[in-house]
């Protein structure tokens, strides 16, 4: 009877254990888990997930540019190229004006409903976003840009612009994150007339390989289901999609976020604060950042984060204040204290990339190297990564996390502002302010000086801790800092209306890409400046640039190819202005704190396997989708 | 003073109530630093990458204060806001999810954030209470103290810590619980219901905790105050049993504070939303008032502040409507 019982019983524990073993997670959305992959939403819950008509505001990140939508063109982040996508090749160029051009599309593509894309939804896409320009919230760009368009056939059509148009291919394709063209289905949108322009479009037909199989009516998350016919979708042609699901979802504060992520819940974070990272990755070795070694995260953002400075405003109208200013800075100490030497400095006024690196800072690095104050004072240290590695080897971190040889300047950056307090004193001194019997600086007439600083609160964790640490630097080297947060809402306020602002984090004007410095920097213009006085909303230039030589360039720049070398001399000359009388500080490249969790699916971009960006907030996210691959992890 | 006259000179005083918080409601977004035409036009020259013209932009803004009732001056918006909110009940389209409308957005959030606060809200009134009645009833006894003690243990943590480590408790060193919640949607049926309250249980919870300690502790120092009373002694020498003064002598008379407690905080279950919201990813209304204010989204705030407005004031009604039927000392004439 006992080894009968025990027989019985061995059976049992057998069935379970090999049950268990071919048991399939399942996700609470109903999916297979090893066949999902879960992503973090970039802006947290959504209230207005049913909103998803392009043409308005919709639920922009629950993965339509991502998964859903398709463009024209679309953009290799790892290199800064364009490349076709729902067009058959690259633009043709009809005129030497560049303001006509020919567009032949991809035959075989197909809507997520089964009916045929052609250039009748192009054709109507423009005409309705021209036709309610004023109505439609996010037609502006395509709006402002097209002048008029013709269809040739079925596959072909052509377009004329309002202006010369050497960007054509990622104007109305991808820049950067995403196409401000997003092509709507005739069949769908016209027989809705003028409620085109409050229709919600729920449940969106798309043209990208996935189609929405469920939201959550409350915006917590989106499930995308990949389609059958995934090859002839609007990207079909770029590989096969190896998730059958992507589920967007917010997993909550960065606390619930950081356990879940411990737990294999999700696979991908959006910004994660540093502390965090290390908590993760400590409690669960399959959690790992962007790199092996500092500074572990992406530095790849088509931004920058700088200190923005009302040129207009005295005294920040004088470059000897806005240069005592970055001297007094001390970077290292800023960049340890508020990111635990996770970042990349950069002292022109743009992100240094692999992208923009070879275009802008390898060139400009000798300039730097020479580039003198009035006084003779050379202010640039090209040892700023060095030191800071010495810095944090000294400080206990251990060697293995830190670059060496080539790779602690491609980690931390070429070089910054040198650290001189006293440097910083004798340029306020040279304009008559000197430190009061409080330590510190007066204005001329010797009345306090309080500068106020504005940094985000809660809302960008990172952003705001660095902040606190620039305020820190400054007020240690004299400076009466007011530091004031300010909400999300107010962020664009602020800045857009900074005639009542002094000093901010921004990085509005600093995304460049690739050799098109076009997108930021079109707006030093004249046209933008408003007068000094004037406390009227800035829709454009909010550094409030008037240097006559950059309007100039600007305008001449508008006539030439973005990757003429004239043009790309063009815009060094831009930074160099700019960092001659220190128009902005530019501080670090955004870092970009992605970490991933490879329990169920593993070939995720990084640093030594980059092939594209690593953001699942970037339409470039497709290109993660086709290269990652199942653990088998069930 | 008659019946009629007590109710009407409620009745008056909660519309006047109603239509001072409603002015206040229309004036304070006007007040904060934000202009959400500027700020939905900076937006969308900043995605134009700075390609729109002055004059475009011009007309853009003539034609977003058309859409958004900010036209005229603030008194001719002033007039046609009161007319929207109190003849039509309708608060418009959002600001920052135009074309939505403001109710649609409070209809789908509101019984999300009325389901979980107000059962939480009811439970920790009942379950506070009861334990504060003992404890202050028998407050010379040691086990009275111990319960007292839970009170003075809950009731200083402050929310976010106490929800964190409920959180960490019961989600992720023994995960009972979801860390962050997924709701079912489409048709509801009762695994959905089931599912509902299962992933709601970890936010409730909470609540209760959160809000358990202090009906301890002001029922208890109650209920102390009404045993010393003359008329429960009295009772007491009449030989009623402690049941009988407990909860006919002592709990009537301490009752009626609390009452008008609960009836408050139930109006102010609005504002007490969004932290519970975050913690736990839950869905209501907290996270739409959230991204209104920082948006400047006037029409959305309207919404959920006349909500909230009304119902504050209609509890206050309630209150003084059902108080006399509470207590014998307060009567119509």
């Amino acid at each position: 009877m006992v080894r009968l019982g025990r027989t019985l019983a061995a059976s049992v524990l057998g069935a379970l254990m090999s049950t268990t073993a071919f048991a399939q997670t399942m996700t609470d959305v109903g999916t297979p888990r090893s066949e999902t992959l879960i992503v973090q939403t970039f802006d947290g819950r959504a209230a207005n997930p049913s909103a998803q008509n392009p043409m308005n505001s919709y639920a922009i990140w629950r993965g339509f540019r991502e998964l859903g939508w398709s463009w024209l063109w679309e953009m290799d982040t790892a290199t800064g190229q364009s490349y076709p996508e729902l067009a058959a090749g690259p633009v043709e160029v009809l005129n030497d004006e560049q303001t006509k051009f020919r567009v032949t599309l991809r035959e075989g593509v197909y809507w997520s409903d089964g009916v045929e894309f052609t250039a009748d939804d192009v054709i109507y896409s423009l005409e309705t976003y021209l036709k309610y320009r004023s109505q439609l919230g996010r037609v502006a760009v395509v709006a402002n840009f097209v002048k008029s368009w013709t269809k040739v056939d079925d596959y072909t059509f052509e377009v004329e612009t309002n202006r010369p148009s050497y960007d054509f291919q990622t104007v109305m394709g991808v820049y950067t994150w995403g196409s401000q063209f997003v092509i709507v289905p005739k069949h769908i949108f016209e027989p809705l007339g003028d409620e085109v322009v409050t229709f919600q479009n729920t449940n969106a037909v798309t043209l990208g390989p996935y189609k929405i199989k469920e939201f959550d009516p409350n915006g917590s998350w989106q499930l995308w289901e990949l389609r059958e016919d995934w090859e002839r979708s609007g990207w079909g042609n770029l590989g096969e999609p190896k998730p059958k699901f992507v589920l967007y979802k917010d997993f909550g504060a960065e606390e619930t976020r950081a356990l879940a992520f411990v737990q294999n819940q999700y696979d991908v974070d959006t910004f994660m604060s540093p502390d965090s990272i290390d908590a993760a990755k400590a409690r669960n070795p399959n959690v790992e950042s962007f790199s092996p070694t500092f500074p572990y995260h992406d530095m790849n953002d088509a931004c920058s984060y700088g200190v923005y400075i009302n040129l207009q405003r005295e005294p920040y109208d004088k470059p000897e204040v806005r240069w005592a200013l970055a001297l007094a800075l001390n970077m290292q100490q800023v960049g340890i204290s508020s990111m635990s030497g996770q970042f990349k400095a950069g002292a022109l006024p743009l992100a240094d990339t692999p992208i923009t690196n070879p275009l802008y800072y390898a060139p400009l690095q000798s300039w730097l190297e020479e580039l003198t104050l009035e006084d003779g004072y050379k202010p640039y240290n090209t040892n700023f990564a060095t030191e800071l590695n010495d810095a944090l080897a000294s400080q206990g971190v251990d060697a293995t996390q830190l670059p060496t040889g080539d790779a602690i300047e491609q980690g931390f950056g070429m070089g910054w502002w040198k650290h001189d307090p006293a440097q910083a004193a004798k340029l306020l001194e040279s304009v008559g302010m000197t430190k009061g019997a409080d330590g510190f600086f007066t204005r001329e007439d010797g009345s306090p000086w309080v500068i106020e600083f504005v940094i985000p609160g809660d809302w960008n964790k990172v952003i705001q801790r660095i902040g606190f640490s620039i305020a820190d630097s400054w007020r240690q080297a004299g400076f009466n800092i007011n530091t004031r947060q300010v909400d999300n809402g107010e962020w664009t306020t602020v800045q857009n209306t900074n005639s009542r602002n002094e000093l901010m984090i921004n990085w509005a004007q600093s995304c460049t890409y690739n050799s098109n410095w076009q997108n930021s920097w079109r707006q030093f213009a004249e046209s933008y400046v408003l007068p000094p006085d004037s406390t009227d909303a800035l829709v454009g230039n909010f550094m409030r640039v008037t240097d006559q030589r950059i309007f100039d360039i600007v305008t001449d720049s508008a006539q030439l190819p973005t990757d003429d070398p004239q043009f790309l001399e063009n815009g060094r000359s831009i930074a160099k202005y700019l960092v001659e009388d220190m128009q902005m500080i530019n501080l670090m490249n955004i870092p970009t704190t992605i970490p991933t969790n490879k329990t169920y699916w593993t070939n995720f971009p990084k640093q030594d396997n980059f092939y594209a960006a690593p953001y699942t907030w970037w339409s470039s996210f497709k290109q993660t989708v086709v290269n990652i691959e199942p653990t088998g992890q069930q | 003073m008659g019946v009629f006259a007590y109710v009407a000179k409620r009745f008056g005083l909660y519309l006047a109530v109603l239509f001072i918080g409603l002015t206040i409601t229309f004036l304070l977004p006007r007040f904060l630093p934000i202009n959400p035409v500027d700020g939905y036009i900076g937006q969308i020259q900043s995605r134009a990458n700075g390609t729109l013209t002055p004059e475009a932009i011009a007309e853009m803004r003539v034609n977003l204060e058309q859409l958004y009732g900010l036209e005229g001056d603030i008194f001719t918006q002033y007039l046609a806001y009161l007319k929207r909110v109190v003849i039509d009940f309708d608060f418009g389209p959002s600001f920052t999810y135009y074309p939505a409308e403001v109710s649609t957005m409070i209809t789908t959030a509101l019984p999300w954030t009325l389901g979980l606060l107000l059962t939480a809200t009811i439970i920790a009134w009942l379950l506070g209470n009861m334990v504060g009645l003992v404890a202050g009833y028998f407050h010379k006894k040691r086990a009275a103290s111990i319960l007292e003690f839970v009170g003075i243990l809950l009731y200083p943590i402050p929310y976010y810590i106490l929800a964190v480590s409920v959180l960490l408790l019961l989600a992720y060193i023994f995960p009972i619980f979801p860390l962050s919640p997924t709701f079912p949607v489409g048709e509801m049926t009762w695994p959905k219901v089931g599912m509902i309250i299962y992933n709601s249980l970890l936010p409730a919870i909470t609540l209760v905790l959160a809000g358990f300690g202090w009906n301890i502790l002001s029922m208890k120092a109650l209920a102390v105050a009404t045993t010393e009373e003359p008329y429960v002694t009295y009772a007491r020498l009449k030989g009623t049993s402690n049941w009988t003064r407990m909860t006919r002598y002592v709990f009537r008379n301490a009752l009626l504070p609390q009452v008008t407690a609960l009836a408050l905080s139930l109006g102010m279950i609005f504002n007490g939303a969004l932290l519970t919201e975050i913690i736990f990813s839950y869905p209501g209304i907290g996270l739409i008032m959230r991204t209104a204010a920082t948006g400047g989204d006037y029409n959305v705030l309207y919404g959920a502040i006349t909500l909230s407005i009304l119902a504050v004031a209609t509890a206050g009604l309630v209150i003084d409507l059902i108080y006399p039927l509470l207590d014998p000392r307060i009567r119509h004439k």
